[in-house]
């Protein structure tokens, strides 16, 4: 009766090997009771987001503002996103990682979460950060592991190190990062 | 036949079909008719009156014979003699219910009773609940965490299982291991078993709670809560109730004039908005005042609305792609969103499960 029912993928566009993809999840945040964005009430709603390359900033930011979480509370996005590291057609992506693995990018090696602050639709002000996360890269080539569900410092604009929060993400990329180191450095000795 | 013209059942979230790559799927000589969907595993009967079942089967819910999971449909063998009408799937077991016969059978998990059949021993196939007669004629099914309820077409409901927050209305009773009826002295119309409450609607439009009373599921003032053991009328709500849905933290109702929502939602699963993360008591979900609804469906943390000319509405835990809003890149939703991607079809049948959901659509001529 099985072969009654026929089967098929949507897509075959997802069949793509995890080595030639990586996927990045914002996944909540929560700020300390005690920090300032807390009782900034012109802080009303926030959003988070990333810059990765050639990637469209649009394309990098939850989609949405949530309300400000009170003290004790998350906010949830669930804001996750694949991003295709094909050898052939995305040599610039692999290149960038490759350079992020080795440090020499501007943020050390680390991919940057912005907390911002959207004004309210009424409201004739500007967007504004609120805080920054780091998640250093070359951790995930050296353990071969995903980071799930990890939670990074947020830390003020002002000073860079006084954490005000927590932002929750997961980015499963240890297939695709092992592939483009070894094919970074294996070109090398050629 | 092809799905061109007699529509497809299409897979979204983790489903367990084909690794959990959104499908479709359709059936040469056969149409489904209902589908349900529970934690992990689903349930589908076609026209032909067949039972398909596929997903989770740790604890024998599929009622296969076994306990491996299922990657694709297979046909309940046991029950070909039969014709299916009726399945509900709930956490960890499957409860269907035949045509002519009047059968209830129950497959899976059994640690409180949920299964009806008088103890709590798992069971890994069906097996029939003998308190089921053939003068009940059963109109509906439901199954949460380890609760079932039946209700029949003369508007008497009948729930087994765990009652230790009383999401079986049976009071001060703790679990209960065959059908006991749940009454308040009226004809029962509509039943929903979430994960840890439940809501049944009277054939005169009245909406009754009960069960775990965190986090304004119940829709109840404080005052109400201490009660939670026993169904009582949410008067929030005045007019003429048609249709409730309980998922894991929160329920959302279907009157003649609106959609109402209410408890948990912080993956945005009330449709509220996004600075609304909970609601103690019902709201009016106005993103869909102007449309005319005519189906609610809850998984555990998300809700899908189907109007009257089959457009489908999704929101809450977007994870996986369980909302049926895209394909790779996915994110919570705090309103209710149209699935685009089927505006050229018509949304006949919606289920929506612990981190899934199916739905079988027909394209528009
Ligand atoms: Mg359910
Ligand atoms: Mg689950």
């Amino acid at each position: 009766d099985s072969d009654d029912i026929i089967v098929i993928p949507i897509s075959q566009k997802y069949l793509k090997a995890d080595s030639e993809k990586m996927c990045i999840e914002i996944i909540s945040l929560a700020f300390y009771p005690e920090a300032e964005v807390m009782s900034d009430e012109n802080i009303k709603q926030v959003y988070v987001e990333y810059k990765f390359y050639d990637i469209p900033l649009s394309e990098t930011e939850t989609p949405i503002s949530l309300r400000k979480p009170r003290a004790g509370e998350e906010i949830h996005f669930h804001f996750s996103k694949v991003i295709d590291l094909d050898p052939l057609e995305q040599k610039g992506r692999r290149q960038f990682l490759f350079t992020m693995l080795n440090g020499e990018d501007p943020d050390q090696g680390h991919l940057k979460f912005t907390v911002v602050s959207e004004p309210m639709d009424d409201e004739n002000k500007e967007c504004q950060e609120v805080g920054y996360a780091y998640l250093e890269l070359w951790q995930i080539l050296e353990s071969g592991r995903d980071i799930l569900q990890e939670e990074l410092d947020i830390v003020s604009p002002e000073d860079q190190v006084t954490p005000i929060g927590r932002l929750k993400i997961s980015l499963q990329a240890a297939a695709a990062l092992h592939a483009i180191y070894k094919e970074m450095t294996e070109d090398l000795f050629l | 036949s092809c799905a061109r013209d007699s529509g497809a059942v299409f897979t979204f979230g983790k489903t367990r079909l084909a690794e959990n790559i959104p499908s479709k799927f359709w059936f040469k000589n056969d149409v489904p008719i209902y589908l349900s969907c529970g934690d992990e595993h689903t349930a589908l009967i076609t026209g032909n009156n067949k039972l398909y079942m596929f997903g989770s089967n740790n604890w024998g819910q599929l009622g296969l014979g076994s306990k491996s999971a299922v990657y694709r449909p297979i046909c309940v063998k046991a029950l070909k003699s039969e014709k299916v009408k009726l399945a509900a799937c709930g956490r960890n077991h499957t409860l269907v219910s035949t045509a002519e016969g009047g059968n209830v059978y129950a497959t899976g998990g059994n640690n409180e009773g949920q299964l009806g059949l008088g103890d709590t021993e798992e069971r890994n196939s069906f097996h029939l609940i003998s308190f089921f007669t053939s003068r009940h004629k059963i109109k509906q099914l439901s199954a949460g965490a380890n609760i079932s309820a039946a209700l029949t077409e003369d508007g008497e409901l009948f729930m087994w299982g765990d009652n230790s927050e009383g999401q079986i209305g049976l009071n001060s009773i703790s679990n209960v291991y065959v059908p006991r009826q749940v009454t308040v002295g009226k004809p029962i119309s509509w039943i929903s078993c979430g994960y840890y409450h439940s809501a049944f609607v009277t054939m005169e439009g009245k909406l009754y709670t009960f069960g775990e009373p965190e986090c304004g599921k119940l829709g109840l003032p404080s005052e109400q809560l201490i009660n939670h053991r026993k169904p009582q009328l949410v008067s929030g709500i005045s007019e003429k109730v048609i249709q409730v849905a309980c998922g894991g933290g929160h329920t959302v109702v279907l009157t003649e004039k609106a959609v109402y929502t209410f408890g948990q939602g912080r993956f945005g699963q009330l449709g509220l908005g996004s600075f609304i993360f909970q609601a103690p008591e019902p709201a009016i979900l106005e993103h869909v005042k102007d449309q005319k609804i005519r189906h609610i469906s809850c998984g555990e943390n998300h809700t899908a609305l189907i109007t009257d000319v089959g457009h489908m509405y999704t929101f809450g835990d977007g994870r996986h792609g369980k909302l049926g809003l895209g394909l790779e890149n996915f994110t919570n939703q705090f309103v209710p969103t149209l699935c685009s991607h089927f505006s050229k079809f018509i949304i006949h049948l919606v289920a929506c499960g612990g981190c899934h959901m199916l739905i079988f659509a027909i394209p528009r001529r």
